[in-house]
């Protein structure tokens, strides 16, 4: 198998589920083309020195979001930088749709600020562990632990304090 | 235990040391705002896992597969390295048959051989056939030259390495003149001559007979005695029975 072939079948299959993550860090479709074919560029130009066997999709998410964290710092916006607003995410609480789908949580999610959004995406969308979620976002645990936490009480004030 | 919201998390995750997630289960027992929000949080996190996929966009990942191959080492010698050794190889090519090209390189073999300190010719000799008979050893076959140019006079002969070639390259030296006559293998792109000055010398690209002569001198009347002589030879050969 060719390096080619083995990156081929060793981290394509990520490809959805970098996209969606892509999509909802970047909240536009061109943006997260581009950081996702940003993302995989680099993972192939660093596939030599993945160890084969350990967790590649830990890996490229590692990568998608140092790729990311570039771009922000070439843009001057560090997405770190947020001020949490007491009022509260600026989405409307929902209606009584929650039960058609999940297109008020998905708005909810999306008005999130960045740093608590990635958390929140990476670990209940996703399904990292805390410690994976540690080395991805290059935080400690307790970080982790309060960035979800506090991500989850902000969907829970979008989506009206009620049960999702 | 007093409230801490970020546990409750943390226990929800099920990411809390052993003993912190006993504590929390007795604390959770008794306190009702941490267990809906524990409730709630472990409702949410099934709902999010549950979110509709998003569809990846259809030319992503043919893209990337062409990202992939386009950064590959052998492909990146296909797409870059070999095209621009061909184009290399074309301007070299294109060159070669360039008479200011010629010209140059001519000029500058004459004043490298004549700059030296001792002539490092290979052959010594002012006899005319001893010359060509000494490249005619190679294959070469060297016009018929003549033994003096004006003052100077031919005093022997070697092979000079040039970019793209390699030449023939016959010395006169006289009184404050040095002339090199060159016999060149491979053409030049030009009708009937081509005059140049290069670096200072003047530049002479010839047919003699069938074959292709550069001469070179700082003298410009050297290097019309020599090629008048060169043509009279010819002339004269052409018109033996």
């Amino acid at each position: 198998m060719t390096r080619e072939e083995r990156f081929e079948a060793e981290a394509l299959p990520h490809l959805r589920s970098l996209y969606g993550t892509a999509f909802r860090m970047t909240r536009n479709a061109h943006d997260a083309e581009d950081l996702v074919q940003e993302t995989f560029l680099r993972a192939y130009r660093a596939f030599d020195g993945f160890t084969p066997g350990s967790n590649i999709r830990a890996w490229l998410y590692t990568i998608l979001h140092r790729v990311r964290t570039d771009a922000f710092r070439r843009s001057r916006r560090s997405p770190r930088t947020v001020e949490l607003a007491d009022e509260g995410p600026a989405v409307p609480p929902p209606q009584d749709a929650l039960a058609q789908g999940g297109e008020d949580l998905a708005r909810a999610l999306e008005s999130l600020p960045d740093v608590f959004r990635n958390a929140v995406v990476l670990r209940d969308v996703e399904d990292f562990s805390y410690q994976e979620i540690a080395r991805i976002l290059d935080v400690p645990m307790g970080t982790v632990m309060s960035r979800i936490h506090r991500g989850r009480a902000l969907l829970r004030q979008a989506l009206g304090g009620r049960k999702p | 235990m007093s409230c801490d919201p970020e546990r409750v998390t943390g226990y929800v995750d099920d990411a809390l040391p052993e003993e912190d997630r006993a504590a929390l289960q007795a604390h959770l027992r008794e306190c009702e705002p941490c267990r809906e929000q524990a409730g709630f949080e472990t409702a949410l996190r099934g709902r999010l896992r549950a979110l509709a996929p998003l569809d990846v966009p259809p030319g992503l990942r043919r893209a990337l597969r062409r990202q992939m191959r386009s950064t590959s080492p052998l492909r990146f010698a296909a797409a870059v390295l070999l095209p621009a050794a061909a184009a290399l190889a074309l301007v070299v090519f294109w060159l070669r048959a360039a008479p200011p090209f010629v010209s140059w390189e001519l000029a500058r073999d004459h004043a490298s051989c004549f700059g030296r300190s001792k002539l490092p010719a290979r052959m010594w000799s002012s006899d005319p056939s001893q010359v060509a008979a000494w490249f005619e050893k190679d294959g070469l076959a060297v016009p018929v030259v003549p033994e003096t140019v004006g003052s100077a006079v031919l005093i022997g002969a070697r092979y000079c390495a040039l970019i793209d070639r390699r030449v023939a390259h016959l010395y006169y030296s006289g009184d404050d003149v040095n002339i090199s006559l060159f016999v060149l293998p491979g053409s030049v792109r030009m009708e009937g001559g081509y005059d140049a000055e290069a670096l200072g010398q003047t530049v002479r690209l010839r047919r003699v007979g069938g074959t292709l002569v550069g001469v070179v001198s700082s003298s410009e009347e050297a290097v019309e005695t020599l090629e008048r002589a060169l043509t009279r030879t010819v002339a004269r050969l052409d018109a033996a029975p």
